[in-house]
């Protein structure tokens, strides 16, 4: 790697960035629907992209690295959204506005990526953070879907095709639900307190349990 | 033979390939849109005839809805600069309602797309929102928590109640706000209003052109069935 290149995304202050490029994410993790819709988009987009960068990377000068990335990304990205828009209208909706703005998200993953010699070691990576962020919304979407309308799969329905329908169920009925949950700050509580579990449980994992016994 | 450092190193092979790479993005799209495009044109127009099978009674009309719109542009009582498109419903080729496709625009989040049909006679056949994007859980009432609200306004007209008197009760009218939000209401009744009275004034103008199928019937039904994205305007538009 260059070690000209200014200020590396991944150098210290990277996992703040990527925490906060996630924003776009969280929009649309008020219900579980939105959720696996996302994820069903970034399933696609985010190896598609990583795999073709890397495919393009030994021919490219290190300062149009970044411009081919994008165009790659954006041109995936604009790809799925005209996908939704056809083929599942509801969803494409609904999540429609958040798509494009994943792409901001993407381009400091795919950047601060080290790509790796193996194609199978970037495979394997770009698989992993996929379904590193699937899974975020996804609880994410099951929490505040949960809390905030006592439901899950809401408009499964609609978004997905009538065969979803089943699919829908209401845990409890609410009047008005736990609005918080379902607004944007709802969104980054949710993420906080993700946070502090996987911190908590990360830290208990370190500490050796000491054998206490009588 | 030509390395990668040789390429990496070479200004105008670098140019070549960056043009190549967005050559091929673009082809991607340009072809994936191509396919598409059919496709979510009738998906489009099966949302909009979904939403006009609600207002607008079979018994009213027995002309292709969809075929049969004129676009108008009227920023101060249809809420929007954009022309909007008016779907007229015939029966034996004389007019007995419209819907229009009026906007609120002073919505707490931006504005909310209606879709207003009235009968000729000037009465509200009923009110349906396109989209919107009022606060989910306050603003959003009338979609599930009070359904009812918007089906309140069936049958009313500018007589009943009497045109002061169309506004929210806060506002001194007749209308009750929905519970949590009066922004939202107080949009959507404005709109409604100014739509009615936007009807009143231009009924003669809107139904003026005669009914699309009777202009010409086997060229509409050909235009229907091969191309169904063009449902701007099929018969003319005015202004």
């Amino acid at each position: 790697m260059n070690a000209s290149t200014p200020a590396r995304l991944d150098s210290g202050f990277g996992p703040t960035v990527q925490l906060l490029a996630s924003c776009p994410l969280l929009a649309a993790s008020d219900t579980v629907v939105k959720a696996l819709g996302l994820s069903l988009a970034l399933a696609f987009i985010v190896p598609t992209t990583i795999l073709s960068a890397r495919m393009l990377r030994p021919w490219l000068h290190e300062d149009n690295r970044l411009p081919a990335a994008m165009m790659l990304l954006a041109g995936t990205t604009a790809c799925v959204e005209r996908s939704f828009q056809a083929w599942l209208p509801g969803l494409g909706e609904s999540i429609g506005i958040f798509l494009p703005l994943i792409v901001a998200n993407l381009i400091i993953v795919e950047h601060s990526l080290e790509h790796s010699a193996a194609a199978a070691a970037d495979w394997r990576k770009s698989m992993v953070i996929a379904a590193g962020m699937a899974a975020t919304l996804l609880i994410l979407g099951v929490a505040r879907e949960w809390v905030g309308r006592g439901s899950l799969l809401h408009d499964a329905g609609r978004l997905f095709g009538p065969w979803a329908g089943a699919l829908e169920t209401t845990i409890f009925r609410v009047d008005m639900g736990f609005l918080l949950a379902m607004l944007p700050p709802g969104a980054f509580i949710s993420l906080g307190l993700l946070l502090a579990l996987r911190n908590w449980l990360a830290r208990r994992s370190m500490t050796p349990r000491t054998p206490h016994r009588p | 033979m030509a390395t990668h450092a040789d390429v990496r190193r070479n200004a105008k092979a670098q140019a070549v390939l960056l043009v190549a790479v967005a050559a091929l993005v673009s082809f991607g799209l340009a072809g994936l849109a191509q396919i598409t495009r059919e496709r979510i044109a009738r998906n489009a127009q099966a949302w909009m005839q979904q939403h006009l099978e609600v207002l607008i009674p079979a018994a009213l009309h027995d002309n292709d809805l969809l075929a049969d719109t004129i676009t108008v542009i009227a920023p101060d009582s249809l809420g929007t600069a954009q022309p909007v498109t008016v779907y007229r419903a015939w029966r034996a080729g004389i007019p007995t309602a419209v819907a229009i496709r009026s906007i609120a625009p002073d919505g707490y989040r931006g504005p909310i797309e209606l879709l207003v049909a009235i009968r000729y006679d000037g009465t509200l056949l009923g009110v349906q929102v396109l989209r919107h994007d009022e606060t989910p859980g306050l603003g959003d009432a009338f979609e599930k928590r009070e359904p009812h609200w918007l089906e309140r306004f069936r049958g009313l007209s500018l007589s009943n109640p009497p045109q002061q008197r169309w506004s929210v009760k806060r506002d001194g009218g007749d209308f009750d706000a929905f519970t949590g939000a009066t922004i939202t209401p107080r949009a959507i009744v404005t709109a409604l209003r100014r739509t009615l009275e936007y009807y009143q004034r231009h009924r003669q103008r809107l139904f003026r052109d005669p009914p699309a199928d009777a202009v010409a019937g086997a060229a509409a039904d050909f235009e229907r069935t091969v191309a169904p994205a063009a449902w701007h305007s099929s018969a003319s538009g005015h202004r």
